[in-house]
């Protein structure tokens, strides 16, 4: 096939016979992922309402939980952290809270989208519909979500008396950047979870382990007053959530953490090449992937 | 009569499980399938269990892609297979029916056209704003044929999908597909009911091991598979 792959089409309806799948060169894939979801956006906005409408659905509370969610969790972190490390900063819980939430948006952009094949295989035996849509909606909704739980740390501006400045704008961008992120990653997975069903269980110990990698207990302050410029911050800087956790707390706590203009640089490189790897191998393989299931 | 669909040396294999590799297992699948379908043919596939007529309503239909080949296809295609799939228990009958319209490629504006007339066949009543968890199976069964066969597309695709409900929904939905059918451009038709085919279609296929042993008019068709049948 001249290293070309068959990408689903949606039939246009004219008069002319079209080829149900075109042959693509893997260059276009990254595009094609885009235009399908755009395509598909009345199918992709149902399956967000849907999953925002169950998600709590059955719960007592109901979305008090994405609020209440990040603040338990934070309160249980912040307590072990601070009798373990004798932690005197004021505003360790708020850093907690925000980090608890960016890592959770992270963590579930990435299992979602990661399991979107076997989830759906059901489906995807009888319907023709755009698989890259479904790979989509959970990031899509894990970030609704997490917005809302941003009115968690409301209580620290009362309390600590934090400005409120046009930095606040930023915190969507910067979620929206790591549900992309997690996103892409899980794309790349999702195909060979399908093939391998071990993959899930090594994405999912990878995501316990970064946690810890990742600054959601400790700050970008510790580490960089700990190993400063060093090939150890080179390699810190290779985890792409380092940079979008801390401009958030930045942007809401008013701090600065003062990041190197080069790792913003990788930051944004690994989460594109992240895509670009992520959207090729999905959409080369996740119809094959769904038959041989 | 203009063409709708065309199949042109399509092939697709199923991969074969790592433990039967050495045993020279013949993989399953389709192989090397080629036709035409016109405008207002009524297909039927017929062929023993396992010998490849699902599959290949599934790679016409967009759902499988073919290993080799080529599948044309003109205007809208319906598959009718697997009715319900896709449902979720906790949102309502209304939400799935707009969820599950939208999973067959319509728009918002097809489905609000045709809400109430899917509430109306799939006889819900109330129940349709309720959640679908509370639904029985023959409820959850009517309100997926209701949906499957609300919208009318240019090619219909159907896999053995009307055994489902108590007798007379199944009349009912047996009607339903029939009208279906007879305002739809062209139709394909899965099924092991030799009769209802031999009513209904122009033309018939005879698969065998996943390839395609005759294509005729239905009376032929039917003869020669009691024949293979008999061996």
């Amino acid at each position: 096939m001249d290293g070309q792959k068959r990408v689903l089409e949606t039939p246009r309806g004219d008069s002319q016979l079209t080829p149900l799948w075109q042959k693509r060169n893997f260059y276009h894939y990254p595009f094609v992922m885009l235009s399908d979801i755009i395509s598909s956006r009345h199918l992709l906005s149902l399956l967000v309402k849907r999953d925002i409408a169950t998600r709590y659905r059955r719960a007592y509370l109901g979305f008090s939980w994405a609020i209440l969610e990040p603040l338990l969790l934070a309160g249980v972190y912040s307590v072990v952290f601070t009798i373990l490390v004798g932690s005197s900063d004021p505003l360790y819980a708020a850093k907690v809270v925000l980090g608890v939430i960016g890592w959770s948006l992270f963590s579930r952009s990435v299992t979602s989208s990661a399991k979107s094949l076997t989830n759906s295989v059901n489906l995807f035996q009888f319907a023709r519909v755009p698989k890259s849509v479904f790979a989509t909606n959970g990031p899509i909704t894990n970030t609704i979500l997490a917005l809302f739980s941003l009115l968690s740390v409301i209580p620290f501006f009362i309390i600590h008396d934090l400005p409120v400045t046009v930095n606040l704008l930023m915190v969507p961008l910067w979620l929206f950047f790591i549900s992309f992120t997690g996103w892409s990653i899980g794309l790349l997975v999702a195909p060979i979870s399908c093939k391998i069903p071990d993959m899930m269980n090594i994405i999912n110990f990878l995501v316990r382990a970064g946690f810890f990698l990742s600054p959601v207990m400790w700050t970008y302050d510790m580490f960089s007053r700990r190993f400063g410029e060093g090939w150890q911050s080179v390699v810190a800087h290779l985890n792409p959530t380092i940079v979008p956790l801390t401009e958030i707390r930045d942007a809401v706590l008013g701090t600065s953490s003062n990041i190197p203009s080069w790792g913003y640089s990788m930051c944004f490189a690994i989460s594109v090449i992240f895509y670009l790897f992520g959207s090729i191998v999905f959409m080369r393989s996740a119809h094959k992937a769904v038959v041989n299931i | 009569m203009s063409i709708v669909m065309k199949l042109e040396n399509v092939t697709l294999e199923y991969p074969i499980a790592r433990r039967y590799r050495k045993e020279n297992v013949k993989p399953s699948g389709i192989r090397n399938v080629s036709f035409e379908l016109k405008e207002g043919d009524v297909l039927g596939i017929i062929g023993r269990n396992g010998s490849g007529k699902s599959t290949l309503l599934k790679m016409m239909a967009g759902v499988f892609p073919p290993n080799d080949g080529v599948i044309s296809s003109r205007g809208a295609v319906s598959l009718l297979a697997g009715v319900g799939v896709g449902f979720n228990k906790e949102l309502t009958g209304r939400e799935n029916a707009y969820l599950y319209g939208a999973l067959m490629g319509r728009s918002r504006k097809q489905i609000d056209e045709l809400i109430d007339e899917i509430q109306s066949f799939a006889e819900l009543t109330h129940h349709f704003d309720r959640p679908f968890r509370t639904f029985s199976s023959g409820m959850r069964a009517r309100l997926g044929i209701s949906v499957a066969t609300a919208f009318r597309p240019d090619l219909l695709l159907i896999d053995e999908v009307l055994g489902v409900g108590d007798v007379s929904f199944r009349e009912k939905s047996q009607k339903r597909v029939k009208d279906l059918i007879e305002t739809s451009g062209s139709v394909i038709i899965v099924s092991h009911s030799l009769g209802m085919l031999k009513e209904m279609c122009t033309r018939m296929i005879l698969i065998e091991d996943g390839e395609v042993i005759m294509d005729d008019e239905p009376g032929a068709v039917i003869t020669k598979y009691a024949e293979i049948l008999k061996n």
